[in-house]
């Protein structure tokens, strides 16, 4: 045994050590040279081997090349000058690499790389976008979101009127790891999800992974959305910011030591308040007058980095919003707000040219306080899930035909579900409810990305997870496999297998997603969520412009959690009763064809989708849960939508103006919607209810496509001491109605009955909501 | 409980109410899902009050509404069913007769003339036998009443407007269920108050207040209900159903019935025992 250890040892190292002494490694950061912020997916490639290697997601780089005395090696990154160096290499080198903006002098070989690095990486089912692209893409009341850009893209349904959950490839909204800056973010949301939390003058990349899941990730079922916030600019002081229609935003950042650290500090906050405020103020003494409550929202990202040597790099960040919605009266105030705070503390570290590290610690708490005072009593609600984390992750590239990573994390959670504190302050009257969890989460992965071939390379790992709360404990062992073979420099197949384990859960509603929802731990009785998802597609790149996807997915879930029928949901400390468990089945196939380069730029999206939720049963043996025709069968969610199309076309008219467009058509939501109607008289001294819905099986109706037309025009200025630009955006261009929700209602009629007039039912009508018209609005943003 | 619990929705209604500005409702046509009529059963035991019985069926929802005559009745009564109840060796028949309370303003179409007994140690059992020979069954039991403690009136120092505290005491070695009524004036008015809450966080003495909304000479009338787990399940299922129908935030509930039997039916079975204060306002 002891032995085949030692061969099996030395095998390994004899594929990872350098084949011969005279190979030597390049390696270091490639960065934007303007600001000094680090390009993520940069390429280095080695002209005359052909081989190449792209930065990582912390802008390190690590390339073997043959030492010689004239080797040439081509820095680029989409969008930028490319740079080309002829070297005398004989031993390991660092080059950190500065690229800039402006003529792209080999435009089309910038372009092809984007594209090539595309098809010849594992990685498969990943989409991002932009700043830029979020910036331009036309959005409700002009507020540029990153978050709602990255939901036109296929497989991750868009548009549907206050649907604010992210539904990636079937999964639920509670299914999406949302990390910023690797610090987990709960809610992603402001105001019901109009808004995302994330400010686009203060994210650098944002990158979402639906299927094949690296192993550096777990924690969730069917997605990761992995934020970056900017580093600061190190070469001078600059500011960003912009005035809307509802909000204001300003963006600071600039050099604490040129050229080796940085701060960014980013804030927004909304002020329709101010007017709400004013206009309370004005009718303060008309008795008619119901004040307007007061609402609003901000953020604050803070960002600081500091280059400590050749090989150290210490980075602190911090993200912290609120929503906050109150309602004052004589006798009563009401207080409710929401939000997320996260802090992140990065250590970088460089430990040879092949060997790089990434330890971060982060803190992330979202929450929600209700405070409802009235004479004499008081009332105080909330919920809040606590995370501290601690990770590592080692980035190895022993040859070009190796990447590996392997790393470790442990989460502490703190969860206080449904919190009550409620009494009167002569203490006559008190009582209080509210559960509080502590449970530990942990991950360890290994991974390897190969090339096997020029044609196949293969990226295998494992993760092994675990997690445990109140004496119970899971382990959960999670392969993950993506495979890439190319048939030529344009074509390339890939496929990916991925098993994830999910120990958290969200409890919500079918409804809309509301921040009270509250997470809640994988107990004795409620199981960890599991999903196998299988995805296979074909890249081409079509007379290297653009460049078209198509792929297809199968993904199965266990343990997912529905409500039972009549749940209690707020302020329940036997929350589990309420729960139902069963499984789901997703698949799916999505096209998409993209164009990067050029004055036109786009994508058209195209996702044919099919998701299932069958054999629930409650964890309450006394519980009920209505099923498909009350036999057990399989149901849609809400969220189960056929057909998905999204649209996106920039067109930059010249240096100074920008059009864009964007369409999106989905097959309509799910609603669950009463066939049946009964009438209840009830007991002496209640009212007499004529229609009672007699609700039957879950979300059996499905409502009207869901389409819609955005515009936007950008003007640019370029005054001497920066750039401005006025951003018009018109939503909803042709106006059409599509459906928030439907209801019923009975229409009356008054009747004479025996002298007195009453009013009896004569038929009911259904009535559809909407939530938007067309919506113009404009921005005013600068830069210096 | 003394304040309301729907927070959220306070914050909805104020975007719904900016947006219907903009005429962003209309009316369409939809077409639901084939829906089986079912059978719809209302029993309340009430000690001293004769056994009475509604017995009545759903409809499509779109289903016009017939005139209101013989039609509309024989629309939504169902007849012809045997219908008995069992209690402590002794069965009560219900003849299938329309009977009209004027006390209550009530109308049920299986009637007794017999008084429900004050027994809390027994159960009551329902049966339906129903013409097409389908049968119905539900049990019940009546509860102890809990009384209330006091009603105490609170007026603002500063304002002529005063509250109603309805103070009453939480048992807590048992699981409680109860449902509470608050009227101005007469129980034949709309309540002011109509909900139901379970005991899961009430310590001891608990309270229902009103908002400031009385003057002196107001009559109101306190009503505290003690009911057990299966009309508090059915009442907050029939809440669910009707407050989900327009508003999207909500989750809607099928009926959760105590009515079982071979034919699908819903409805409910149940003992109703109250304690009820009322008072006349004064400084």
């Amino acid at each position: 045994m002891k032995i085949s250890f030692i061969t099996f040892l030395f095998l390994f190292l004899a594929v990872w050590c350098p084949a011969q002494q005279t190979v030597v490694t390049v390696s270091g950061r490639i960065f934007d040279e303007s600001n000094g912020e680090t390009l993520i997916g940069a390429t280095a490639f080695n002209v005359p081997e052909g081989v190449g290697a792209t930065t990582n997601e912390y802008g390190f780089y690590s390339l073997a090349i043959e030492a010689g005395d004239s080797v040439e090696l081509t820095f680029s990154y989409v969008g930028y000058q490319p740079l080309a160096y002829s070297l005398l290499l004989t031993k390991d080198t660092t080059l950190n690499i500065g690229l800039s903006t402006g003529v792209q002098l080999e435009e089309v070989v910038v372009k092809s790389n984007s594209y090539q690095e595309q098809l010849s990486s594992t990685e498969m089912s990943v989409e991002a976008v932009t700043t830029r692209e979020a910036k331009l893409i036309p959005v409700l009341l002009g507020e540029s979101d990153i978050l709602k850009a990255i939901q036109l893209k296929p497989g991750i349904p868009s548009g549907s009127e206050g649907t604010t959950g992210i539904f990636v490839r079937g999964g639920s909204n509670d299914q999406n790891l949302i990390v910023l800056d690797e610090a987990v973010v709960y809610n992603a949301n402001h105001l019901f999800g109009f808004f995302s939390t994330f400010n686009t003058d203060a994210v650098k990349d944002l990158k979402i992974y639906k299927g094949g899941f690296p192993p550096q990730y777990g924690g969730r079922l069917s997605s990761v959305i992995d934020v970056k916030l900017k580093e600061g600019n190190n070469q001078k002081f600059s500011g960003a910011g912009g005035i809307g229609l509802i909000a204001s935003r300003l963006t600071l950042e600039g050099p604490v030591q040129k050229g080796n650290s940085s701060f960014i500090v980013s804030g927004r906050r909304t002020y329709v308040d101010i007017f709400t405020r004013a206009v309370n103020r004005a009718k303060m003494d008309d008795e008619e007058f119901n004040p307007i409550p007061d609402y609003y929202f901000y953020d604050l990202n803070t960002k600081i980095n500091y280059q400590l040597g050749e090989k150290d790099r210490l980075f602190l960040s911090g993200y912290f919003g609120r929503d906050v919605f109150g309602v004052n009266g004589d006798f009563f105030d009401f207080d409710f707000d929401w939000g997320n705070a996260t802090g992140t503390a990065r250590w970088n570290h460089v430990f040879s040219p092949r060997l790089f590290a990434n330890t971060t610690f982060t803190y992330s708490d979202y929450q929600y306080n209700i405070q409802n005072r009235v004479t004499g009593f008081s009332f105080k609600v909330g919920s809040n899930i606590r995370d501290a984390n601690l990770k590592t992750d080692f980035y190895f590239v022993p040859n070009n035909r190796h990447a590996i990573r392997f790393g470790a994390n442990i989460t502490g959670h703190q969860f206080t579900v449904g919190r009550l504190k409620a009494g009167s302050d002569d203490g006559l009257v008190s009582f209080s409810a509210g559960q509080d969890f502590d449970a530990m989460e942990c991950g360890l992965y290994f991974s390897d990305d190969i090339s096997l071939t020029e044609k196949l390379a293969v990226n295998g790992g494992l993760r092994l997870s675990g997690f445990g709360n109140d004496n119970t404990f899971y382990f959960g062992l999670e392969p993950r496999l993506a495979a890439r073979y190319s048939f030529s420099d344009k074509w390339a197949a890939k496929a990916s297998y991925a098993r994830m384990y999910q120990y958290l859960h969200l409890v919500s509603s079918t409804g809309v997603a509301l921040p009270t929802d509250v997470w809640y731990p994988s107990s004795a009785r409620v199981k960890p969520q599991q999903s196998h998802q299988v995805a296979a597609g074909v890249s081409y790149i079509l007379a290297d412009q653009f460049l078209i996807n198509l792929e297809g997915y199968y993904k199965t879930m266990d343990n997912q959690l529905q409500f039972v029928d009549g749940a209690q949901l707020f302020v329940n400390d036997e929350l589990e009763d309420e729960f139902a468990v069963g499984e789901g089945e997703a698949y799916g196939a999505e096209f998409s064809i993209e164009k990067k380069q050029g004055k036109l730029t786009g994508w058209i999206g195209y996702t044919l989708a099919l998701i299932r939720l069958k054999n629930f049963t409650t964890l309450n043996p006394s519980g009920r849960f209505a099923q498909e025709s009350e036999g057990f069968g399989a149901f849609f969610p809400i969220y189960d939508r056929r057909h998905d199309l999204s649209v996106v076309l920039l067109y930059e008219i010249s240096r100074r103006l920008s059009a864009t467009a964007t369409f999106v058509y989905g097959s309509g939501d799910l609603r669950w919607l009463a066939p049946g109607r009964f009438s209840i008289q009830d007991i002496h001294g209640a009212s007499f209810e004529t229609v009672v819905p007699d609700y039957r099986a879950r979300n059996n109706y499905r409502l009207p496509p869901y389409h819609r037309l955005d515009l936007g025009l950008v003007f640019r200025f370029f005054p001497r001491w920066g750039e401005t630009d006025l951003t018009l955006s018109v939503v909803n261009v042709y106006d059409r109605r599509n459906t928030f929700f439907i209801y019923l209602e009975p229409e009356f009629e008054e009747v004479n009955n025996g002298g007195s007039v009453i009013e009896v039912p004569r038929r009911i009508v259904a009535r559809q909501v909407s939530l938007f018209p067309i919506l113009p609005s404009l921005t005013w943003n600068f830069k210096f | 409980m003394f304040v309301s619990l729907r927070p959220i929705f306070l914050l909805a209604a104020l975007i719904l109410a900016c947006l219907s500005a903009c005429n962003l409702e209309q009316e369409v046509n939809i077409d639901l899902p084939e829906y089986d009529s079912r059978l719809v059963v209302e029993c309340y035991l009430e000690p001293g009050q004769a056994f009475s019985l509604l017995l009545s069926r759903s409809r499509p929802y779109f289903e016009p509404f017939p005139p209101l005559n013989q039609e509309f009745l024989n629309n939504i009564l169902v007849d012809s069913a045997e219908v008995a109840i069992f209690h402590d060796g002794k069965t009560y028949s219900l003849r299938n007769q329309l009977a009209f309370n004027p006390f209550t303003r009530k109308v049920f179409n299986y009637y007794s003339s017999e008084v429900v007994p004050f027994d809390t140690a027994s159960a009551f059992e329902l049966s339906i036998q129903l013409p097409d020979g389908q049968a119905l069954f539900a049990a019940t039991r009546i509860l102890p009443a809990v009384g209330i403690d006091s009603l105490v009136v609170q007026f603002e120092e500063t304002d002529t407007l005063a509250r109603v505290l309805t103070y009453f005491t939480d048992d807590p070695a048992r699981k409680n269920y109860y449902r509470r009524m608050f009227h101005r004036s007469s129980l034949d008015s709309a309540a002011v108050q109509d909900f139901s809450v379970d005991d899961r966080i009430l310590e001891g003495t608990a309270a229902f207040g009103t908002g400031y909304n009385y003057i002196v000479g107001d009559t109101v009338i306190s009503t505290l209900f003690h009911i057990d787990q299966a009309y508090y399940e059915f009442l907050e299922s029939l809440q669910d159903a009707v407050s989900a129908n327009g508003n999207p935030f909500a989750q809607p509930s099928p009926i959760i019935s105590n009515i079982e039997g071979t034919t699908d039916a819903i409805g409910i079975f149940t003992g109703i025992s109250y304690d009820r204060k009322a008072i006349i306002l004064r400084r």
